[in-house]
């Protein structure tokens, strides 16, 4: 049933290395130089206080930021990822992730499913909706879901792929119980195979985490 | 001092040029708008040429101080554009009796002005340094490619009436040589100017923003 | 899962039919653009009656006309995916090339759109056929597609700056100039039966370094 769980199990171990990588937005606000290496499968959590850049972390790590400094790469299996295939490596969620409200969940997804470049698109985003448990809302417009389910949406997309590697920022932020044990189970499948990376400050989230680091940083950007 | 050589040089020409070189007969005492006009007009193009490609470099290498020089020479560009536009536009008032007519230098003075006018509208728009840096460097840059179409453009349109017939025809030097190096000096002097008010700008962006640095860090570095 | 070969084209494809869909189902971009344009066209006409005889001002006044209709909607393309906080999952999903170039080709699209429009009832409202079908078409479309990517390229990077919709026209404009001066020169040259192979070629060039250019620049649109 799972297309998440089979590709997963199919990817070789991924890894993240980080570098020296620091990224400053301006003067004060960004993420301080931070360096670490970590093997899959296995679930790594970043924490950090409000403006420390875990945010920005995990988007430099999904390809969506370009760092000021320093290098990120991400390998599958021993072998180097390239800058241009890293989105289809990667599954990522934030709750600064919106929908098209002109579209409907399904339809959503199955755009991002196309222009990711999977061969059996209708398969995937059904599979993606079960196992968030939104099945029934998939003919629904983003904008009428209620901001719980509309963070599953989120996952859903993150699942889309089969990705190797999970960024998940603040995952279960408006979730409810039900929605926290959800995420608690996809983590728990796809650490299994895969990596799973959590930015999180809250202790529910990230106990499960086998490696977690710390960003200390007020957000400086290691000062030019 | 090379900044005490320069006031000095800049001094000398200029009196020389309002004393000792001679007037171009038909331009009578316009002739001397020559010795401001053209060097500015020169400066805006360089100024353009320095903008674009630091704005190139930007994008190649992500160094902010590519960002400051284009930034720097974008503004003073502005200033000595539009120099060269008052100037040439008061002359064109007396020799031509009419400050604007579309002239090809007209055009073109006035294209540079408007890539100015918007690079610089651009910047003050966005916020956040890198992203600053990065959008004005492409939009910069998108400018660098259209520029010369302008040159195949304009002189399909219009035609000239600007002088260089009148004080060079058909190629053959016929300028006086002491307005020659009336104006060459002044070239010189010019030039020498722009690269101080530019080295001059692009320290103060940086102290700016040390200064932001240490403002938005309590006990930072500096 | 994920395929790739020819994933780019797939992507391209995706953001074109996405594009598509969401003007279709809002309609909000086109009614705007299209009564833009015939009111423009209507009061220059109303102003100035019947202008069968004067080219020049002929030539002038359909690519004013047209400039303003596209500088009034062209940026929407970038703008709604801002607006609507959308442009993170676009950017998860396809390379900032391919969504520039589906985008691009939505708004040459979109122009053509507006073109059947407008330029009949032009041509009808100022009583001036054009002597050669050929020729004005050729201008037509070539300026049409310099026109629409240097749109989509200032559109692109005006949509991430504050008072978007002030500056557009005014930071489009300088690269438009020489485009428009050649369309309305070639224009104007096709109603007095002159040749417009020159102004053909220059619009072909220009469009071509345009695209050529944008699609170099469009990989560093989106890094923060």
């Amino acid at each position: 049933m799972s297309v998440a769980l089979r590709s997963v199990a199919g990817a070789e171990r991924p890894s993240i290395t980080a570098q020296g990588v620091w990224h400053r937005y301006g003067p004060g606000r960004g993420l301080e130089p931070v360096s670490f290496a970590w093997c899959g499968p296995s679930v790594a959590a970043v924490t950090g206080a409000n403006g420390s850049g875990k945010s920005t972390l995990l988007k430099v790590l999904a390809g969506l930021v370009a760092p000021s400094g320093g290098t990120a790469t991400l390998s599958i299996g021993g072998s180097l990822v390239p800058n241009r295939a890293r989105r289809r490596c990667v599954g990522y969620a934030s709750p600064d992730l919106m929908f098209y409200d002109e579209l409907s969940c399904a339809e959503n997804l199955a755009f991002a499913g196309e222009a990711l470049g999977l061969r059996d698109v209708r398969r995937a985003f059904t599979a993606a909706l079960d196992q968030v448990g939104l099945g029934r809302v998939a003919e629904d417009r983003p904008g009428a879901l209620s901001s719980g389910m509309l963070q599953r949406l989120r996952l859903a997309l993150a699942l889309l792929h089969g990705p190797a590697v999970l960024l998940l920022d603040e995952p279960t932020s408006h979730m409810d119980d039900e929605g926290r044990d959800l995420v608690a189970r996809v983590v728990e499948r796809h650490r299994r195979a895969g990596l799973v990376v959590i930015a999180s400050n809250d202790e529910r989230e990230w106990r499960i985490a086998e490696q977690r680091i710390e960003l200390r940083g007020r957000g400086l950007g290691g000062a030019a | 001092m090379w900044r005490g050589l320069l006031l000095l040089w800049m001094t000398v020409s200029m009196v020389a040029a309002f004393t000792w070189a001679p007037l171009v007969p038909g331009l009578e005492e316009t002739t001397r708008v020559l010795y401001f006009h053209i060097p500015a007009a020169w400066l805006s193009v360089v100024g353009l040429g320095w903008s674009m490609v630091h704005s190139l470099l930007y994008l190649g290498r992500r160094r902010i101080e590519h960002d400051d020089h284009a930034a720097a020479a974008a503004e003073l560009g502005l200033l000595f554009c539009v120099v060269a536009t008052v100037s040439g536009s008061v002359w064109a008032k007396a020799v031509w009796h009419s400050y604007w007519n579309w002239d090809p230098r007209e055009t073109s003075i006035f294209f540079i002005l408007l890539i100015y006018g918007a690079y610089l509208a651009l910047r003050s728009a966005i916020e956040g340094e890198e992203r600053r840096a990065r959008l004005s460097a492409i939009y910069s840059a998108a400018a660098f490619v259209t520029v010369p179409f302008l040159m195949f453009v304009v002189p399909r349109i219009y035609f000239s009436l600007h002088p260089d017939p009148l004080i060079n025809p058909g190629g053959k030097i016929e300028m006086d040589p002491r307005i020659r190096i009336g104006f060459g000096a002044m070239l010189v002097g010019f030039t020498g100017l722009f690269a101080w008010l530019l080295s001059l700008r692009v320290r103060l962006v940086r102290l700016e923003r040390v200064q932001l640095e240490a403002g938005a860090v309590p006990g930072g570095s500096l | 899962m994920p395929s790739n070969g020819s994933s780019s084209a797939a992507a391209v494809w995706a953001v074109l039919r996405k594009e598509c869909r969401s003007e279709w189902r809002t309609r909000y971009g086109l009614n705007a653009a299209l009564l833009f344009a015939v009111t423009t066209l209507t009061a220059v006409s109303f102003a100035i009656g019947r202008l069968g005889n004067r080219t020049d001002l002929l030539a002038a006044l359909l690519w004013i006309v047209l400039l303003f209709a596209a500088l009034a909607s062209l940026s929407h393309a970038f703008v709604r995916e801002v607006e609507g906080r959308t442009l993170l999952l676009l950017r998860l999903v396809a390379s900032p090339a391919a969504i520039a170039t589906g985008k691009l080709v939505f708004n040459l699209l979109f122009l053509g759109v507006l073109e059947l429009v407008t330029v009949p009832l032009f041509l009808v409202l100022m009583g001036a056929p054009p002597p050669r079908w050929g020729a004005f078409l050729g201008i037509l479309g070539l300026g049409s597609i310099a026109l629409g990517g240097c749109a989509t390229l200032v559109g692109a990077v005006i949509s991430q700056a504050r008072g978007r919709g002030a500056l557009y026209a005014a930071v489009s404009f300088p690269l438009l100039l020489p485009m428009l001066a050649a369309a309305v020169s070639g224009t104007r040259a096709q109603w007095e039966g002159g040749p417009v192979g020159s102004e053909a070629r220059l619009l072909t060039a220009y469009a071509a370094a345009v695209v050529g250019a944008s699609l170099l620049l469009y990989d560093r649109l989106w890094e923060d």
